[in-house]
């Protein structure tokens, strides 16, 4: 491409400037935006993200220009040569895992170390004894050993127990077989083992004496350490192209009669006697579900940063974006309106800008309640009183704060990707033509966010864990138990009250908005009990029963959450940051609470007219509170624009510059000269053809 | 490369055996209903003709595009368009057998904007000289067009556009010009590298007289500009174009930008069938009737619905297949500990996420067809002038449009998701499917923005009615002042929608007038602003587009001449849309008085037995619908069931990725196994 003439380097956007938009938008508010940041994400944490930005940035491996243009081999590579880079900076800045993890998200890329770090390591730490840490963790510490988390396959991912690699006990010389016995046995997504690692955490159905004893983990190596070829009869490597997550190489995985020694198998949990041949039970399965509550938290966590990122992009962009004039502008009043003016672009603007702090402080609420329930239990443990399972299956409900915490963060983990994911795609389709554009920065993040609305637990199947505990916990209180933690209370109150019906005021009162919630709550959870427990319905055909159940419930820990926050810190938040909190408490509440309206007024949590005036007056209003506030309040998620990597989203505002500059300088395509004319087999002037053919 | 995987097969029962279960179950005449759907202009006969030609070329192999860059993907959609202009001049394919090729192709072809928008502006707009000189050249692919409207500061508000054509009486030329940064025309498919030609929007701006300096705005006007060198491609002097990176999706298309600098256009450049500038006294001439537009832009927007319907019966396909032969898990409420996998489509929440799909699918079609046989019956009235009947339906095509289009691009995702984590696979053949089709809640009209079109008409409409003033202008009208007398004043009983399907349909009217009414009130007699009332009109344009769907559905079926099996399934999938439609906005039809109370706590039961009614009849359903593989490009939705196959066929043997070997040890500098270093010095080169 020939250079940019003078006469269009002079160019300017027309009217106000961008940035001139966005001062005067920062103008309008007076909240204290490093107070709020620093309240979302302590002093600490922001320094940290502050010095790592700094190295990040110089190195010309982490440069993101030209990720949008690449194919997929092309930015695996790179992003591959990134994720060595980064162990090394690691080495030499000796960072913590909470140094690189702030890396990463800077980054924004899945790399093909994750599955490493993330599950491999942490798999081995957690369920190695003594001798597999020496022997396995070690190696993988050192980057020797690179491992992966091999647990889904091609016929099975949300049903563990249907696996169908075997892992077959040999008493002769005290092996296992390792065998894949059909198609669908083969491992199939498993981050980082298309290419990269040289190990796996396998998980396989263990089999002894003929008799299966279900899904086990074991440790295999795969790949040669020296070629990286993989060892023989194992079959191995990337399984193509995804909507997103394409810096990742998700594996399959085949293995034909491979043969492991007896250490292989992780055994801090359960065993097999070389000796009896017998298999030892597992101790404590508690702790398996204490992790995945952890995993889920932190994804509820993570959800609201997630949003945030389209949330600050498209309020930006809607700030600086100008269309039409005011109808009902006065004659003189001259130039377009900000389209962030339009009731239709508040309205789906605001409300998520109100959820991105909703599922913030939520995560935050949940990894608290975890991190005091893991000490208790340590406590306990030392004391002897750790025979109780902890699957809410196992347990009595209602006398164990793990079951709640367990089902509550499947509800939540639900409910917070499922919103993440939704709230991505309609900031982008906020942003009009321009949201298209890769640049947007919206469509990209979006689609390596998607699959966590997969994994960990498919969204629409965690929900009948929920249910099924919600079911037994109401069990209980019926039955006149006492109760024993948040969902009993609510269950009982409920109970006590339905009679006498509820009269909640809750455009008045936040107190009541979450009453109310808790209210709708029980009385689905009810609902969903006389279902399944008088007029014997069939589980399958209740499951959107469950589903909404287990929303309900899910939105009034949310709501709860973001209360309790709000009525804790007193000298963290200035009053004026703390009065707009309030209003994006309400905010979310009551436009939770209108779209889901029929449920509220079915359970005669509130009126008719109640919903009425939340919707035509309340939420109308809230949103023109807010309006004014919306820039300060998105720059408060503090993201740098490295980090954003968005045209749109930019802090200045030069929207328009930066799109002109990505399209006509750093745009590949825009180097080719092509020959248009169907007769001849030109294509590119100045490229060779011939090779696209080869690729196809 | 034989190996051990060869041998393997997937777990019994196997899709085949599966898929060929599901067909034997259901009485559904594919054939028949086939036919029904997609006869409109032998669509089905073409396809079957176009197909093979399409499908045997190795240029058409689709499984490995995805791991292309987006500058190959641009070269490779650049070849197969050539090559599909070629097998059209060989085989003698019309235009309606090219758009056949296109649509199976599935590329959104560099050429997309040429075919369609660049000839149709200059067949509508030319006068007749333009139309004789450009026409020929238009349609041998000469002059190579695009349509640049957008620029990047405007995009819904057009006459807000930057660019200015300001005549000069002097030399009898127009000069257009780029005032700022935000004029640089931008989006504008074909143009970045395929076009040589434009149709450029540009502000007119004629001086009062010859001799007078003082100009005045007419509006943006459409001209033909010539913008790169016909020989060697390259941009003339004084233009600025490229392409403008990569999209969400549309990587085969060049979208682009433009800047002019005091750029010369002869007179003629001006598409003068409408308005003109007298070449000689500089005076501006323009339309006595501006609503000749009407009729071109009702028949894209049925276009549009009827392409929305074939989207969406593409993921319904998809994600029917699929989740009929996944199994996972056993029936929870079944004692026997070795009993069978479920198929997950036999799962409720899998059901209510697929099967209303299915039913809108259907839906669509019969709203497309009424579309295009309305502009079609009065083609002949319209070129009279008397626009009657298409007036009322230009005006609710806005708000059908974004309906239907959101409907569609909202259903492929739903569908995906529905399908687990295969469905994230590239070979679902979901993806390419989304990232393109997401263009369409924007283009042609914001969805956001333009269903206050609709509103706006119906209220102008219903404030008439409440005024009654002589005879009504039309038949909305009609129906409004029938409404206020009767149903507003609560003088009907109140529709019983679980025993009549007629009374459904009426119920998705008065539940619309209703919307409308309240908003009249809010905005006539409140006086609230427009703006404070954005959200509620944006309600009574989906209102007023969900009872045309409902009711063109009704009709479409009651009306045909199928056979009784497809009837009934055709009425239970009628059911199955209006109720679970009906059940996502219970509160507007309790509020309207149109559906009782006792009825809307019945619709989840009801729904969820209509879905069980379906279910055994969904495989078969969405086969009548004749979507070739090809098309599908899935691995998940495939006729033949060979779900895990070929999943693991394209990973394993038609993965590129999988030719290479990596270097994954991070004190190494290699990237690629042996290559002795110099990796990453060469990947710091392409950033
Ligand atoms: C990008 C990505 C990375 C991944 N990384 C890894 C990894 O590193 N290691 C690993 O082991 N796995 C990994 N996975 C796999 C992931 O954990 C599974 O995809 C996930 O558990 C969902 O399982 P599935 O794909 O079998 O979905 P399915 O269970 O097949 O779901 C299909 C549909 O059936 C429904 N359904 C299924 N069962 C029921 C039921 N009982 N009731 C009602 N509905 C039901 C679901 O809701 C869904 O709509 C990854 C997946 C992705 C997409
Ligand atoms: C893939 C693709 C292909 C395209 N091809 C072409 C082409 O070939 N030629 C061409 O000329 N153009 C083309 N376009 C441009 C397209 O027509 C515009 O993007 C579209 O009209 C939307 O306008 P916008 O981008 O200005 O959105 P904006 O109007 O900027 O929308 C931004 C936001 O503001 C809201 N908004 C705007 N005005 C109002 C209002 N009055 N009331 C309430 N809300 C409002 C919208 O709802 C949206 O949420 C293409 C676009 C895409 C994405």
């Amino acid at each position: 491409m020939s250079e940019i003439p003078g006469w269009v380097k002079a160019l300017k956007p027309s009217g106000p400037q961008g940035s001139e938009l966005l001062e005067h938008e920062r103008n309008k508010s007076n909240i204290d935006v490093d107070q709020l940041s620093t309240f979302l994400f302590t002093r600490e944490g922001m320094e940290r993200k502050k010095r790592i930005l700094d190295i990040l940035q110089k190195e010309k491996v982490f440069d993101k220009s030209q990720n949008y243009f690449a194919g997929r081999i092309d930015r695996f590579e790179t992003a591959l040569a990134r994720a060595k880079r980064l162990s090394q900076l690691q080495d030499a800045h000796n960072w913590t895992q909470d140094d690189k993890m702030v890396a990463n998200d800077l980054i924004s890329e899945p790399g093909p170390y994750g599955l490493h770090e993330g599950m491999y390591l942490i798999t081995l730490r957690d369920q190695g004894n003594a001798e597999q840490h020496e022997k396995f963790l070690k190696p993988a510490q050192a980057y020797r050993h690179i491992g992966c988390y091999a647990q889904t396959e091609l016929g099975h991912g949300s049903n563990v127990r249907g696996l169908e690699t075997t892992a077959t006990w040999n008493p002769e010389d005290q092996t296992f077989t390792i065998h894949s016995p059909h198609l669908t046995a083969s491992k199939w997504w498993i981050g980082s083992l298309g290419r990269t690692a040289n190990h796996a955490v396998v998980m396989a159905q263990l089999i002894i004496g003929g008799k299966s004893m279900g899904p086990h983990p074991f440790v295999v190596q795969i790949r040669d350490l020296k070629t990286h070829q993989p060892l023989p009869n194992i079959y191995v490597g990337d399984i193509g192209p995804k909507f997103g997550y394409n810096t990742m190489d998700n594996g399959f995985l085949l293995f034909n009669h491979v043969k492991v020694p007896h250490i292989s198998m992780l055994a801090r949990f359960s065993s097999v006697d070389p000796k009896t041949n017998r298999y030892v039970r597992p101790a404590s399965p508690s702790l398996v579900y204490g992790t995945l509550t952890w995993v889920r938290s932190t994804i509820v966590m993570q959800a609201g940063g997630v949003l945030a990122r389209g949330v600050t992009i498209a309020t930006r962009y809607a700030a600086v974006r100008r269309q039409f004039q005011d109808r009902d502008a006065p004659e003189w009043e001259q130039g377009e309106n900000q389209v962030i003016n339009y009731t239709t672009v508040q309205i789906r603007l605001l409300p998520l800008l109100a959820t991105t702090f909703a599922l913030h402080f939520t995560g935050k609420g949940m990894m608290a309640l975890y991190a005091a329930n893991q000490k208790k239990m340590s406590q306990s443990a030392n004391s002897g009183d750790s025979k109780r399972g902890a699957g809410p299956e196992e347990t009595h409900s209602g006398s164990d704060l793990l079951a709640d915490l367990h089902a509550t963060s499947c509800g939540l983990k639900s409910l917070a990707s499922s919103t993440a994911v939704e709230g991505l795609e309609m900031c982008r389709r906020a942003c009009g033509g321009h949201g298209y554009s890769s640049f947007s920065g919206i469509g990209p993040w979006y689609a390596d966010y998607l699959p966590t609305a997969t994994w960990e637990g498919d969204n629409y199947m965690l929900t009948q864990q929920v249910a099924r505990y919600l079911l037994k916990s109401a069990r209980t209180v019926l039955k006149g138990g006492e109760p024993t933690n948040d969902t009993t209370s609510i269950l009982s109150y409920f109970l006590k009250r339905q009679d006498q019906g509820a009269a909640f005021d809750i455009l008045g009162s936040d107190s009541d908005l979450v009453s109310a919630f808790a209210w709708r709550a029980s009385f689905l959870t009810f609902e969903a009990l006389r279902h399944r427990d008088e007029q014997k319905k069939a589980w399958n055909d209740l499951l959107v029963d469950f589903y909404r159940l287990s929303r309900a419930h899910a939105q009034y820990i949310v709501v709860k959450n973001f209360y309790e926050t709000l009525q804790a810190p007193t000298s963290e938040l200035s009053s004026e940051t703390l009065a707009i909190m309030h209003k994006l408490f309400r905010l979310y509440a009551l436009h939770t609470l209108e779209s889901e309206a029929s449920e509220f007024y079915t359970s005669a949590a509130v009126t008719v007219r109640q919903i009425q005036l939340a919707r035509t007056n309340a939420v109308m209003n809230l949103l023109t509170e807010i309006r004014p506030h919306a820039l300060r309040l998105v720059d408060a998620w503090d993201f740098p624009d490295w980090q954003l990597d968005s045209s749109l989203g930019r802090k200045d505002g030069k929207v328009y510059e930066d799109m002109f500059h990505r399209a006509a300088e750093l745009n590949p395509l825009n180097r080719v000269t092509i020959n248009p004319y169907p007769d001849s087999p030109i294509l590119f002037q100045n490229n060779d053809s011939a090779s696209l053919k080869s690729k196809l | 490369m034989p190996d051990f995987a060869d041998k393997l097969k997937p777990a019994s029962p196997d899709g085949p055996s599966i898929l060929a279960k599901e067909r034997s179950q259901s009485d559904v005449p594919v054939d028949e209903l086939a036919q029904h759907l997609l006869s409109r202009s032998d669509f089905l006969k073409r396809q079957e003709k176009i197909l093979p030609v399409v499908s045997k070329d190795p240029l058409f192999n689709k499984t490995k595009q995805m791991n292309l860059s987006r500058p190959e993907r641009y070269q490779l959609g650049l070849a197969r368009a050539k090559k599909l202009r070629l097998l059209a001049d060989q085989h003698g394919w019309d235009t309606k057998d090219q758009e056949m090729s296109q649509y199976l192709c599935d590329d959104v072809s560099p050429f997309m904007v040429h075919v369609s928008m660049w000839i149709n502006t200059v067949r509508e707009q030319g006068d007749d000289e333009q139309r004789r000189y450009w026409l020929p050249k238009i349609e041998a692919w000469e002059a190579i067009g695009c349509y640049a409207q957008t620029e990047l500061g405007h995009g819904s508000n057009v006459r807000g556009i930057e660019l200015q054509s300001r005549w000069d009486p002097k030399t009898k030329e127009f000069v257009l010009h780029s005032p700022t940064l935000t004029a640089s025309k931008w989006w504008n498919g074909s143009m970045g590298r395929t076009g040589n030609h434009a149709i450029v929007i540009a502000q007119l701006l004629v001086p009062k007289s010859n001799e007078s300096k003082e100009l005045v705005n007419h509006g943006p006007h459409p001209f033909i500009v010539q913008i790169r060198d016909l020989k060697t491609h390259e941009p003339l002097d004084g233009i600025i174009v490229g392409d403008i990176g990569p999209k969400y999706g549309y990587a085969p298309m060049d979208n682009g930008y433009m800047l002019f600098d005091n750029f010369r256009i002869p007179h003629s450049a001006m598409l003068a069938r409408y308005s003109k500038v007298d070449p000689n006294t500089s005076k501006y001439s323009k339309p006595a009737n501006t609503a000749v537009v009407y009729g071109s832009l009702t028949f894209v927007r049925a276009t549009i619905i009827m392409h929305a319907r074939l989207i969406m019966a593409r993921a319904v396909t998809n994600a029917v297949r699929y989740t009929s032969i996944r199994r996972q898990f056993s029936d929870r409420d079944s004692s026997d500990r070795s009993a069978p996998e479920l198929s997950v489509l036999d799962y409720t929440t899998v059901q209510i996420r697929i099967l209303p799909l299915l039913a809108t699918a259907f839906a669509l079609h019969y709203t497309g067809e009424a579309m295009h046989n309305l502009y079609e019956g009065t083609r002949a009235e319209i070129e009279k002038g008397d626009f009657g009947r298409l007036a009322v339906l230009h005006a609710q095509s806005s708000g059908l449009k974004s309906l239907c289009t959101e409907l569609a691009a909202n259903s492929i995702e739903t569908c995906r998701r529905a399908m687990g984590g295969h469905g994230f696979m590239a070979s679902s053949g979901m993806v390419q499917l989304n990232n393109d089709y997401l263009s369409k809640p924007t283009v042609e009209g914001d969805n956001h923005m333009i269903t206050q079109q609709t509103a706006s008409y119906l209220l102008k409409r219903m404030a008439a009615a409440v005024a009654g003033k002589g005879k009504p202008v039309d038949e909305v009208e009609r129906d409004c002042r029938e409404w206020l007398s009767k149903e507003h004043n609560r003088k009907m009983p109140t529709p019983k929608v679980l025993e009549s399907d007629e009374e459904i349909v009426d119920a998705f009217r008065r539940r619309s007038r209703d919307q409308t009414y309240r908003a009249y009130v809010e905005r006539d007699i409140k006086k609230r602003s427009w703006n404070s009332l954005l959200i509620q009109l944006r309600k009574i344009s989906i209102a007023e587009s969900q009872s045309i769907l409902v009711k063109n559905f009704y009709d479409g079926v009651q009306s045909s001449t199928l056979s009784s099996p497809a009837r009934k399934h055709l009425s239970t999938l009628f059911r199955l849309f209006a109720l679970y439609t009906m059940d996502a906005e219970a509160r507007d039809f309790a509020k309207a008085g149109a559906v009782s109370n006792d009825d809307l706590d019945e619709l989840p039961f009801k729904i969820q037995e209509l879905m069980a009614q379906v279910r055994p009849h969904a495989v078969s359903l969405v086969d009548s619908w004749k979507i070739p593989d090809f098309l599908l490009d899935s691995a998940l939705g495939r006729y033949d069931g060979r779900v895990y196959e070929d999943l693991f066929n394209r990973a394993h043997r038609l993965n590129p990725l999988n030719e290479i070997t990596f270097n994954p040890y991070y004190k190494n500098e290699e990237i690629i196994m042996g290559s002795g270093g110099g990796d990453v010095e060469k990947l710091l080169a392409k950033l």
